[in-house]
């Protein structure tokens, strides 16, 4: 009995390493392709930068609409786009190492759902770093203008906003990668219909008498003269 | 390039003037009759010095306007009225207004003019006194390039006292009161200089004159005149915060395009100044400056994380402990403000955060040197305000190897 529990191990654990045998050649390729496509995508941003440099394209950018520079301002123009090569070519990198995967290993798995699913987790990347970039932009506008305009509430404004566009964002990406299903989407609607429902009752129904008093009051304050500004900045 | 456009009849009433001796021109729109009757009373009172010097008056012509009858050459007066097109700008009035004026000066080139005198569009400086003074300067004693210095109280052109006029002073070393303004004369050779200067490349920028000369000519002299002139700019609809970053990004982008040359100066030079004062109109009384202090804490609070992206450790423990100062105590150094500025403008060039926020983000820091400039001169004369402007200025050009060795070496000294 004991030789047939051992001639049963031996077995498997030749079936085991069969496996791992075959697989191995699939993650080297894999491995290799990575490699390679990471060395080509370093030396295509490398020239990608030297010929924008060359052609001076940041100066030509911060001359025109200065959009880029503004969200992105520690990023230059030259600088993004040679990222962009790079990572284009670490995910290209990333399909063909999969497809050789797939072809040392005879399997078909990766192309059946890996490649099927790499274009919405691309698009949620960008859907995540654009969302980002708009969160940071706009909550810093809001904050700065708020200041400026003397509102004393100008950080909880500026938070709001900010979280209203990472709120956002965040359901784009989970719809875009197909998780949560309706679940999101409905939680996303009932969150946000009940900030604004919530505000307009508060404002409604809440403020209904102060808004009362403070039309009364403008209504019987007498006409100000206004003075001259004494203090002129231009 | 900011090319003058003439209208046919005036390029064909141009090209038979052929060359002007003085050329004056409008920076903005204004009404032809109301230019005739100033230039008539200019040409009617100029000295017996000047009495065959030809005159001819430019003023901004919209689209499809014609020259009215009685603008053609008067060849016994000396004088003609000729209009131009301006280029568009961004839309922004300094930036019509800096348009305006280049295409002024590219005017009195294509003239060949002796002197050219840029005026601005309220025709508040279209006096005789006034273009004689400019003339003057420019003809006799062979100024490059001639500022007005206007009857300004001591509440005035803050953003000027603060800002643009010391930082133009420590940077290109000369000491000039009002160094962008709406009235100014410069000579023939410098007025081609300026129309087709590096910064009118760009869309919007406004024309820094005292900056071009500097940089393009440096031999140039540059002087000043006293001018009884004052415009009123119409404040309704203005923000603050659009003044100051207007004003403060197009000095901070100048910077950046003359870094090569406001290296290499030290110190300043003083700017003669010809005509006569205005007489003191007295202290005033004093001002409150409760609003801009608390506008000052109201950002101190909330801009704390912008501010420690721009500033130094150094200069944001300053200003934590401007914050707990009492109310009556508050004052800031004046090296504080010239390293903020300073700053400001590194950050500009580093883009560290985007300059549309860099520049909002300025605008409570000025506030507070407001409040505490307005409290500390509230009971000074004329005469003490001006010594305290002088040492003001002072601190800006001892600081400015601060600004040096920041330019120089951004991430190596951030003390």
């Amino acid at each position: 009995m004991w030789q047939q529990v051992e001639q049963s191990l031996h077995s498997s654990m030749a079936r085991v390493m069969n496996k791992i045998a075959t697989l191995l050649p699939g993650i080297l390729a894999f491995i290799v392709a990575l490699l390679l496509f990471l060395l080509v995508g370093w030396l295509l941003a490398a020239l990608v930068r030297w010929i924008l440099a060359a052609l001076r394209f940041d100066e030509r950018m911060s001359r025109g609409a200065g959009a880029m520079a503004e969200w992105t301002p520690r990023i230059t123009p030259s600088l993004l786009i040679a990222r962009i090569v790079f990572w284009f070519c670490i995910v290209a990198g990333v399909i063909v190492g999969a497809s050789a995967y797939e072809a040392g290993t005879s399997e078909n798995i990766l192309s059946g759902w890996v490649l099927a699913y790499l274009p919405r987790v691309i698009g949620a990347a960008i859907l995540l770093l654009a969302g980002n970039v708009l969160a940071r932009f706009a909550s810093r506008s809001v904050l700065i203008t708020g200041v400026n305009l003397n509102l004393s509430y100008a950080r909880l404004l500026s938070m709001g906003v900010r979280w209203l566009i990472l709120v956002l964002t965040g359901a784009m990406v989970l719809d875009h990668l197909a998780l949560g299903g309706a679940i999101v989407e409905l939680g996303f609607g009932i969150l946000f219909g009940g900030i604004v429902l919530a505000l307009a009752l508060a404002v409604g129904l809440g403020s209904r008498d102060l808004v009362s008093r403070s039309l009364e009051r403008e209504a019987a304050r007498p006409v100000e003269v206004p003075q001259p500004e004494r203090i002129h900045h231009f | 390039m900011a090319d003058t456009e003439l209208t046919d009849a005036a390029q064909q009433q141009a090209e038979s003037i052929g060359s002007a001796d003085v050329v004056i021109g409008v920076a903005g729109p204004v009404a032809p009759d109301d230019l005739r009757a100033g230039a008539a009373k200019v040409v009617a009172e100029r000295g017996s010095d000047a009495s065959s010097l030809r005159y001819v008056f430019a003023w901004p012509a919209s689209n499809g306007e014609s020259v009215p009858s009685a603008a053609a050459a008067d060849g016994d007066s000396g004088l003609a009225l000729v209009p131009f097109v301006a280029p568009p700008s961004g839309g922004e009035f300094w930036a019509d207004v800096s348009a305006h004026q280049r295409a002024v000066l590219a005017l009195a080139a294509s003239l060949n003019a002796r002197v050219c005198i840029v005026l601005g569009s309220d025709l508040a400086a279209l006096q005789p006194q006034a273009i004689q003074l400019f003339a003057y300067a420019v003809l006799e004693r062979q100024c490059g390039l001639v500022m007005p210095v206007y009857p300004a109280g001591k509440y005035d052109g803050l953003i000027n006292t603060g800002i643009l006029g010391p930082l133009h002073r420590a940077l290109y070393g000369r000491r000039i009161r009002y160094p962008v303004a709406f009235d100014f004369a410069v000579s023939g050779s410098i007025a081609g200089l300026l129309a087709h200067s590096s910064s009118g490349h760009e869309s919007g920028a406004l024309l820094w004159p005292v900056a071009a000369a500097a940089c393009e000519s440096p031999q140039c002299g540059i002087g000043q005149v006293h001018v009884d002139v004052r415009h009123e700019v119409a404040t309704d609809g203005l923000e603050l915060s659009a003044v100051l970053g207007q004003f403060a990004g197009s000095l901070f982008q100048e910077m950046e395009n003359d870094a090569a040359q406001w290296q290499r100066l030290r110190g300043s030079q003083p700017a003669p100044v010809w005509g006569s004062a205005p007489r003191d109109n007295g202290n005033g009384e004093p001002i409150d400056a409760q609003p801009m202090l608390d506008s000052f804490l109201l950002g101190s609070k909330n801009l704390d994380e912008v501010w420690r992206l721009v500033l130094p450790p150094n200069t944001m423990l300053e200003l934590r402990r401007l914050t707990r100062a009492a109310p009556d105590q508050f004052r800031m150094p004046d090296d504080l403000w010239a390293s903020i500025v300073y700053d400001f403008a590194l950050a500009w060039r580093l883009r560290t955060i985007g300059r549309g926020h860099l520049l909002g983000a300025l605008t409570p820091l000025y506030l507070g040197w407001v409040a505490s400039y307005v409290r500390e001169v509230s009971s000074f004369t004329r005469a003490a305000v001006e010594q305290r402007l002088e040492q003001f200025a002072r601190a800006w050009e001892e600081k400015k190897p601060y600004l040096l060795s920041r330019w120089r070496w951004p991430d190596r000294f951030n003390p």
